[in-house]
């Protein structure tokens, strides 16, 4: 008798503990913080030119390569010359890395967290920065005009 | 006989410069926001994009947007993870959604004077793959040379086959969205 008070006494609390641990679980799930992009391992590292004409040449194997059915899509490294730096409707600063020669750029946006990071950083300047990928470069009809490949919650990885 | 030269090539100058502003019509934006606001009695949620691209043709009339889907920021990353699935957005399969569209009455609108403007808007609105035609309300604005755009228009799910049908998301989220879109050229 005294022996079956036990077992029940450790399968109620077992329960107890499952039903916590998957409260809790679900909890954190649901309010789970989005990515570190910064924290994050970088996937690839390119030329800002190579990721473009890679997406001008083959669009939707590179968004296969790329792009991730949840949103968490890959953590590029871009390299290249910066052409200009502005600021979004958010406050947030972004650089356009683009060659001269190239029909389209990478777009990479800053977060309030990294936004200082910019103040350093003047157009000319060869740059490398991380962030994640949203979209890619591609020649639009009704805008008539070349799209950038576009990055954001970017860093800059080094300035040179 | 010099001056005159002179002034000619002032004359010139001046009336190339000029003539040169008037054909280049087209105006790429500089800064966008697309924020989508849903109500329902379990919670609210919002999204906001800033990467959007736009275009206005003011002798048109003709306004274009690209949207880069995944660009949409959600306060809680699930929400975010459910919006871009295949079941929903499927933004993988369909990156960016795209707006076609022209003024409708382009003569209530003088882009070389300062002024607020109401406007009606028709065209293509395709999201998820799935093209719609739209008719909704803009206002542009005019100061000191520059152009922006505003509107705030509500979306019904169904007619771009996203479907909430089951689970968390069919309850928390409404069947019509509150899209406001805010563009500077």
């Amino acid at each position: 008798m005294k022996y079956k008070k036990k077992t029940i006494k450790i399968v109620v609390l077992l329960v107890g503990a499952g039903i916590l641990i998957a409260g809790g679980l679900g909890f954190y799930m649901f309010n789970k913080p989005a990515r570190d992009v910064q924290k994050t391992s970088t996937d690839f590292s390119y030329n800002a030119s190579d990721i473009v004409s890679e997406y001008l040449t083959d669009p939707l194997k590179a968004n296969n390569k790329y792009l991730d059915e949840t949103g968490n899509s890959k953590v590029l490294e871009i390299s290249g010359i910066v052409a200009q730096i502005s600021e979004d409707f958010n406050k947030q600063k972004v650089i356009l890395l683009k060659a001269d020669s190239d029909k389209a750029g990478v777009s990479c946006t800053f977060t309030s967290e990294t936004n200082s990071q910019v103040d350093q950083i003047k157009i000319g300047d060869q740059i490398t920065i991380k962030g994640v990928i949203r979209s890619g470069a591609s020649f639009d009809e009704d805008l008539d005009m070349y799209e950038n490949v576009i990055i954001e919650k970017s860093g800059i990885v080094s300035n040179k | 006989m010099k001056k005159i030269t002179i002034l000619s090539i002032i004359a010139s100058v001046v009336f190339s410069i000029t003539s040169f502003t008037a054909s280049a019509q087209k105006l790429v934006s500089s800064q966008t926001h697309f924020k989508f606001f849903s109500s329902t009695p379990a919670e609210d949620i919002e999204a906001n994009n800033y990467k959007a691209v736009g275009t206005i043709e003011t002798s048109t009339g003709d306004i274009v947007f690209s949207v880069p889907m995944q660009s949409f920021e959600f306060k809680k990353s699930l929400m975010q993870n459910h919006f871009n699935g295949k079941k929903y957005l499927d933004t993988k399969t369909n990156p960016k959604s795209k707006l076609v569209a022209k003024i409708t009455d382009l003569s209530q609108v003088n882009f070389e004077e300062d002024g607020s403007y109401n406007v009606d808007v028709a065209g293509d609105l395709t999201i998820n793959g799935v093209t719609n035609a739209i008719s909704e309300k803009a206002t542009i604005d005019v100061k000191d040379g520059k152009v922006s755009l505003m509107s705030k228009f509500n979306l019904t799910l169904n007619d771009y086959e996203i479907a909430f049908e089951s689970g968390k998301p069919s309850k928390n989220i409404a069947k019509t969205l509150e899209i406001t879109v805010h563009a500077n050229y």
